[in-house]
């Protein structure tokens, strides 16, 4: 069930209806969140329900043994087994056949006859997103950073919370759960959250999707077949559409959570306006970087032992980072990198740090950074390694052939794309203040007529979102 | 020193951990009540002017007899509001929309 859909319309209607009945019974609002929480998930698939059940219960389980026991070294042990079997079933069901794959093209190579056998396993969408969840709640529990959750409700609420739990952003526990041990006495923010909603639809269902369908997916089909132009336009069209579906999803993700009640935190915040690769990352999936840089990146060292292992801290982060998002070498190539990226960038920063003041200075630093990231991007998106190298290659040729796959409507796109990127900070909140007064009923005669002109204007049909398969 | 002490706070410091909406647009703000008003009325007014959707949405919904039954309401719904003209501005919009994706160089959208 994806979020621009008539089916999760009535879905949400419902929730809203129910939520909205029970006024202020709290334990029986989380009670009702948390099923439809799992209905929302059975959609994808009923059998997935088990697992996050199960990821549920070793963290609550986990977090009360570590939490009742006095003596560090058992409360150690508990978190690494815990830990341990969450990453256990992540490892099976999101990298189990590309280990295989990679063993036996290993055992290939060496002229080894005997192979592995290959089964081929669903992954269960979102498991990346909830068994992080559990790992952090669990780490925060040992670290003492978050107060023990004793209430099982809670627990799962946290865990399935349907907003979140399939693409995220990752809410940490010590963020959410405060919010599930009393009802919130704040109004709903009703006019920000159809703003997001509204600007969330319209990024995907217009700018993400057409960009896919018209210029993305086709040239980096064939890379071959077209000359550099082509190509170009393909990478930056690919910048734009990650960065709206993806962000898309996160502001509904926001809205929907902000309408029943609840607040997360910012996900994005404009990525391909930074200066520097480590702004960057503190713009884009913020809630994955903070949690790379709080459960990985820390634990590593961080920056405490000297530069070189620093900058060794840094590539084993974002390598690590790239895997999370997927089974294949494309996306270990594209943490590689974003990880020497940040090492040379760390490298250099006495010396930049003297020359980025001045305005065209900055405008450098922001055009270098935003290419570096279409670099890693083309990684990122390509079928495989192969696709990449050719798709790179060809960026060099074929400049006197003009555009034939970029059209001018690819062009606007990107460039309201990109120009999203650059607008002022208080925007968002000035034309929330404008339709501050408007009745709920002016609200939502509004947001129908808008959805209604983004539906006229989307494709038949809304693709899925491009974190679903990570 | 002083600069791997910055350097660590730094790094120490949220990039930006704090509610995705802000303080100031939450002071005001509506109830539940509010919510579902607000999410019936939305409802309305697509299944007044998105009336396309409906009847294709259902038609993807499967072939069990109360999925047929239903098939066959949001089809005389999307009839009716085609009759009073609700359909047109949906029409219109996909006509445009065609025109821009052909749109090639040198030629007018």
């Amino acid at each position: 069930m994806l979020f621009p859909t008539t089916h999760f319309l009535f879905f949400f209607l419902v929730v809203a209806g129910v939520v909205a009945a029970l006024r202020h019974r709290f334990t029986a609002k989380k009670a009702v969140l948390v099923v439809a929480s799992y209905y929302f998930y059975a959609q994808w698939d009923w059998r997935f329900c088990f697992l996050l059940g199960f990821s549920t219960a070793l963290s609550y389980g986990a977090g009360l043994m570590i939490g009742a026991s006095g003596d560090r070294a058992r409360r150690k042990l508990v978190l690494g087994v815990a830990v341990g079997l969450h990453l256990a079933l992540l490892g099976v069901f999101k990298y189990f056949d590309f280990f295989v794959l990679s063993a036996n093209e290993m055992a290939r190579s060496l002229g080894l006859a005997h192979e592995l056998p290959f089964i081929e396993i669903l992954l269960p969408v979102g498991i990346s997103f909830f068994t992080f969840h559990g790992i952090s709640y669990l780490t925060d529990v040992y670290r003492g950073d978050v107060e023990l959750c004793r209430n099982p409700l809670d627990m799962a609420l946290y865990m399935s919370f349907f907003p979140q739990l399939v693409a995220g952003p990752i809410v940490r526990a010590a963020y959410f759960l405060p919010q599930l041990a009393r009802p919130s006495t704040e109004p709903i923010p009703i006019t920000p959250a159809l703003l997001l909603i509204l600007g969330g639809l319209f990024k995907k269902v217009v700018i993400a999707n057409y960009l896919a369908t018209g210029l993305v997916d086709p040239v980096f089909a064939a890379p071959t077949s077209y000359g550099g132009p082509d190509l170009l336009l393909a990478t930056y069209a690919y910048a734009v559409q990650i960065y709206c579906d993806f962000s898309a999803y996160s502001d509904m993700a926001i809205a929907l959570a902000a309408l029943l009640g609840f607040r997360f935190p910012a996900n994005f915040n404009q990525p391909y306006r930074a200066q520097r690769l480590r702004e960057f990352w503190q713009r884009w999936h913020i809630s994955l970087s903070t949690w790379l840089r709080d459960y990985l990146y820390k634990p590593l060292g961080g920056n405490r032992h000297g530069r070189w292992k620093t900058y060794r801290n840094l590539m084993l982060t974002m390598l690590l980072g790239g895997l999370w998002h997927g089974a294949a070498w494309k996306f270990i190539a594209w943490g590689a990198l974003h990880g020497g990226g940040l090492a040379v960038e760390r490298m250099l920063e006495p010396w930049l740090g003297r020359r980025a003041q001045s305005p065209v200075a900055k405008v450098v630093a922001t055009l270098l950074v935003f290419h570096f990231v279409c670099l890693a991007w083309i990684f990122f998106r390509a079928e495989d390694f192969a696709v990449a190298r050719l798709f790179i290659a060809g960026l060099g040729s074929g400049w006197g052939e003009g555009l034939h796959q970029a059209g001018p409507f690819m062009l606007v796109l990107i460039a309201i794309g990109l120009a999203g990127q650059f607008t002022p900070d208080a925007l968002f909140e000035r034309i929330a203040a404008a339709f501050e007064r408007t009745p709920a009923w002016g609200l939502g005669a509004a947001a129908g007529i808008v959805v209604a002109v983004i539906n006229a204007l989307g494709p038949e049909g809304v693709a899925p979102f491009i974190y679903f398969r990570f | 020193m002083v600069a791997l002490e910055r350097e660590i706070s730094e790094l120490a410091a949220p990039a930006i951990s704090a509610d995705a909406i802000p303080l100031r647009l939450r002071r005001t703000g509506g109830t539940p009540r509010q919510v579902l008003a607000m999410t019936v009325v939305g409802t309305i007014v697509l299944a007044l002017f998105a009336s396309r959707d409906l009847a294709s949405w259902t038609e993807r919904l499967g072939d069990s007899p109360a999925v047929m039954a239903t098939q066959g309401v949001a089809a005389e719904w999307d009839q009716r509001m085609a009759a009073m003209g609700l359909t047109r501005p949906h029409e219109a919009l996909r006509d445009a929309l065609r025109r821009l994706l052909d749109w090639q160089w040198g030629a007018q959208p």
